[in-house]
């Protein structure tokens, strides 16, 4: 009996134990023993040379844009309305290069969802444009996510007779709905990289796990979600994929600017750029760190081939719908190519599991 | 013959096992269930989603939304406590029995080994007299009370462990598992962040080492259990086993507590009867009144156990009947205690067209289904079939004729590259679920 005593002793101190150290793993984020040096550069890498580079080159094209919409609606003349174009432009191409880490303070705040959901409601927005401030709240997540950010701004810049609308003796209301825009995204671009720099920097860098919810498992489901965006969103739907090959070419993004291509392009080149870590460690050199540097060169030479598919489509991207399809389709074909490998091998090399939500775009 | 037959079957043994497994399991049930409703799963899994996976054969089996689905996770609860308190135990066994094989049932994609074994264990569970002693009911009804039992209903239950084990290490053996050291090879260095051993995750030994242990341990731990000499040192090694499965791979959830729970009956009476002697208000039986608890038909009874057994022991090994590899065309995959064996993960793309085959439409798979049943769906060929059944009621219903529906689909398994994994040319609206193999499983490759 004493022995039996002493085994379930024993048994019971092993439990304790073992649970002890797996709730130390649990929430080990500063331990020292715990460091896979490997996994520790790749995410100090994600975010010292991506991530908050990237949120602080947006945050940057934000007060240019800002700046140059202040001096047009001062002074709504065609001159002030063309030197809009080029800061717009950078901006939106400045937004496809963070939508990618859409984790974190990110999400937290709906940056994405708030700054990009395309396309945007033309009534709704005219109807609140009427009715005046207080009319409409772009704090309400869902409901107002497609009234507002770059799409509402692409709407109200650059769509035919803007500068007739904002000309015109009643255009105060037009103006002010322009600079609430403005406001709230400055006020979430500010407040996302205030987190990145502060505590969400450590807390992204000191966790090295892979399971649902980690830093790894963001970047590998982010890189899947945004390649669906681009499957879906923003080549395949307004190419009529889902509608019998009836086009549907206003609902691409950035129609009225006509930009879709170049922010296309933007999108894909960042999340090659997503994929390598830039010059310094990425996913791609963890593949070749468990000895899968196939896959790494498969995912690699896709990226280059759909890069260069969408890239070939002749701008712009909503008139080459209808009058390039064998273009677009191509483009489609090696997206979803990409989007394959990413979701099935790149997933399953890194120990990743898919999970995200439709949480983006529609 | 005769004589074993005396043996594991009628012998009287003592109660206290099964006592104790009663208890053990009851509370087990009470907590899973709990943390289950905690974590928001009920919600996710049987409310949220517009559409479910049905059972081949139990389509007519329905969710029943909100608080449907709360009254019946709440009677679970309930009935796992009294299995616990051995109170009105028949019933309770048997509402926990029904009402947790029904949310089982609801949806395929939540199908988990240790769900089936759970309900395995239930449906025997109704039929052992569990409350006869140390129980509410024996406060109610001194009557039943018994001290010995006919040795079956203990040794049921360690039939069936045995067959849980026996048949994973089995399934354990094969080319992938110790050759290759597949999954374990992709899903170790996951893990390179623990502590003192995370730094050998990306060496190969080590995921061989997991293999090969994995396999002794699933084979053989059941015949250490059982024998007195080594039952203490090999329930050592379940524990380090299971804690070990539970920290490595979360995801597995209760399987290794329930396992570690379940294989206490592995132990002799005298230990029961120790553990019982510490709880609180328990009596020893006065000698007096001392009874034997005798099942009113031994025939029937013997008959049910062997078509049960039968049923378990060839369920397992159905997929001999299939052509190919098992783990890509999965025909006789479930229900055979295959846990952890593959990393297995695909890419769906369906396609509905109409008659003419002029008409087409692109299938946003995330319109109809949660992101588990889309992981689920795009690996597994009956799912396939299922969903494209669902695809074609749908778009019939938005006034496609006679919708045709085909699926690009693209597999990775165990490292080896995605491929395509089914026909893309075949309607799959036009195929029947059946047992027959599906002759539009494209053949499994290597390269």
């Amino acid at each position: 009996m004493n022995r039996m005593k002493f085994s379930i002793g024993g048994c019971l101190a092993i439990i304790a134990v073992m649970l002890f150290a797996c709730s130390k793993n649990n929430s080990g984020n500063n331990n020292p023993a715990a460091s896979d040096a490997f996994k520790q550069r790749m995410l100090l890498n994600y975010c010292d040379t991506l991530f908050i580079p990237g949120y602080t080159q947006f945050n940057t094209q934000v007060t240019t844009l800002d700046a140059a919409i202040t001096e047009f609606l001062n002074d709504p003349v065609q001159s002030k309305l063309d030197a809009l174009r080029n800061p717009f432009k950078n901006t939106y191409l400045a937004f496809e290069n963070i939508s990618m880490p859409y984790f974190g303070p990110a999400s937290a705040l709906l940056l994405n969802n708030t700054l990009n959901s395309f396309p945007s409601k033309t009534a709704d927005i005219e109807n609140a444009i009427i009715a005046g401030p207080g009319s409409y709240n772009f704090n309400q997540p869902l409901v107002s996510d497609s009234i507002q950010g770059l799409p509402a701004l692409d709407y109200l810049l650059f769509s035919t007779n803007t500068l007739q609308k904002f000309q015109e003796s009643t255009s105060a209301n037009r103006k002010q709905y322009v600079r609430d825009i403005m406001t709230k995204i400055k006020t979430l671009a500010t407040s996302n990289l205030t987190q990145w720099n502060g505590s969400y920097r450590s807390a992204f860098t000191g966790n090295l796990q892979t399971n649902v919810g980690s830093p790894i498992g963001y970047v590998v489901n982010q890189l899947a979600y945004e390649m669906d965006a681009m499957k879906g969103p923003r080549i395949g739907w307004p190419f009529g994929k889902r509608s019998n090959g009836i086009v549907f070419a206003d609902k691409c993004e950035a129609y009225y600017s006509g930009f879709s291509g170049d922010l296309a392009t933007a999108n894909l080149t960042a999340l090659k750029k997503y994929f390598t870590g830039g010059t310094g460690t990425g996913i791609d050199d963890y593949l070749v760190e468990i000895n899968r540097t196939e896959l790494k060169n498969t995912v690699l030479n896709q990226f280059d081939v759909a890069i260069n598919a969408v890239a070939a489509i002749p701008a712009p991207l909503s008139a080459s719908f209808s009058n390039n399809a064998p273009a677009v389709e191509n483009a489609y074909r090696e997206v979803q190519k990409l989007l394959t490998y990413l979701k099935t091998d790149v997933a399953s090399a890194t120990a990743v599991q898919i999970t995200y939500m439709d949480n983006d775009g529609d | 013959m005769m004589a074993t037959n005396r043996q594991f079957l009628w012998k009287p043994v003592s109660i206290a096992p099964l006592v104790i497994f009663r208890i053990g399991f009851g509370l087990l049930m009470f907590f899973s269930i709990l943390r289950f409703w905690w974590r928001g799963w009920i919600k996710e899994l049987y409310v949220t989603p517009s559409f479910h996976f049905t059972y081949w054969g139990f389509e007519w089996v329905k969710p029943l939304g909100n608080p449907g689905m709360y009254i019946v996770f709440a009677i679970i609860l309930i009935a796992a406590l009294c299995i616990a308190l051995g109170l009105f135990y028949r019933i309770a066994i048997i509402l926990f029995f029904l009402c947790f094989t029904y949310v089982e049932l609801i949806d395929v994609t939540t199908y988990l080994n240790h769900y089936y074994f759970i309900s395995l264990v239930a449906f025997i569970m109704i039929w052992l007299p569990a409350n006869k002693n140390y129980s509410l009911d024996c406060l109610l009804f001194p009557s039943i009370r018994t001290d010995t039992i006919p040795a079956w209903c203990i040794n049921i239950i360690r039939f069936q462990m045995a067959v849980v084990y026996v048949f994973a290490g089995l399934a354990k053996i094969n080319y992938d598992w110790l050759i290759l050291a597949e999954p374990m090879r992709t899903w170790l260095p996951a893990k390179s962040y623990f502590p003192v051993i995370g730094k050998w995750m990306y060496e190969s030994w080590m995921a061989y080492l997991f293999s090969w242990f994995g396999m002794f341990y699933d084979l053989f731990i059941v015949f250490f259990l059982l024998n007195n000499k080594t039952r203490n040192i090999s329930y050592f090694f379940v524990l380090v086993f299971h804690i070990a499965t539970a920290v490595f791979f979360p995801a597995i959830g209760m399987f290794p507590f329930v396992m570690i729970v379940c294989s206490l009956i592995f132990f002799p009476a005298a230990f029961h009867q120790k553990i019982l002697q510490r709880l609180p208000l328990f009596q020893q039986q006065n000698n007096k009144t001392k009874a034997v608890y005798n099942f009113n038909n031994n025939n029937l009874i013997l008959w049910g156990i062997i078509l049960y057994c039968l049923i378990q022991v060839l369920l397992p090994v159905r997929f001999l009947l299939y052509p190919g590899k098992l783990f890509w065309h999965e025909q006789g995959y479930r229900f055979s205690w295959r846990v952890m064996l593959m990393e297995k993960a695909g890419a769906a793309y369906f396609t509905v067209k109409d008659s003419t085959g002029r008409q087409f439409y692109e299938v946003d798979n995330k319109e109809f289904l949660t992101p588990l049943q889309e992981k689920m769906m795009s690996t597994q060929p009956d799912l396939i079939l299922k969903y494209a059944y669902h695809l074609a009621d749908v778009y019939k219903q938005k006034g496609i004729i006679e919708p045709k529906v085909y699926a690009e689909v693209y597999v990775t398994l165990n490292s080896v590259p995605s491929k395509l994994f089914i026909d893309s040319t075949v309607n799959l609206a036009a195929q029947k679920i059946s047992w027959k193999n599906y002759d539009w499983v494209l053949p499994w490759q290597t390269k």
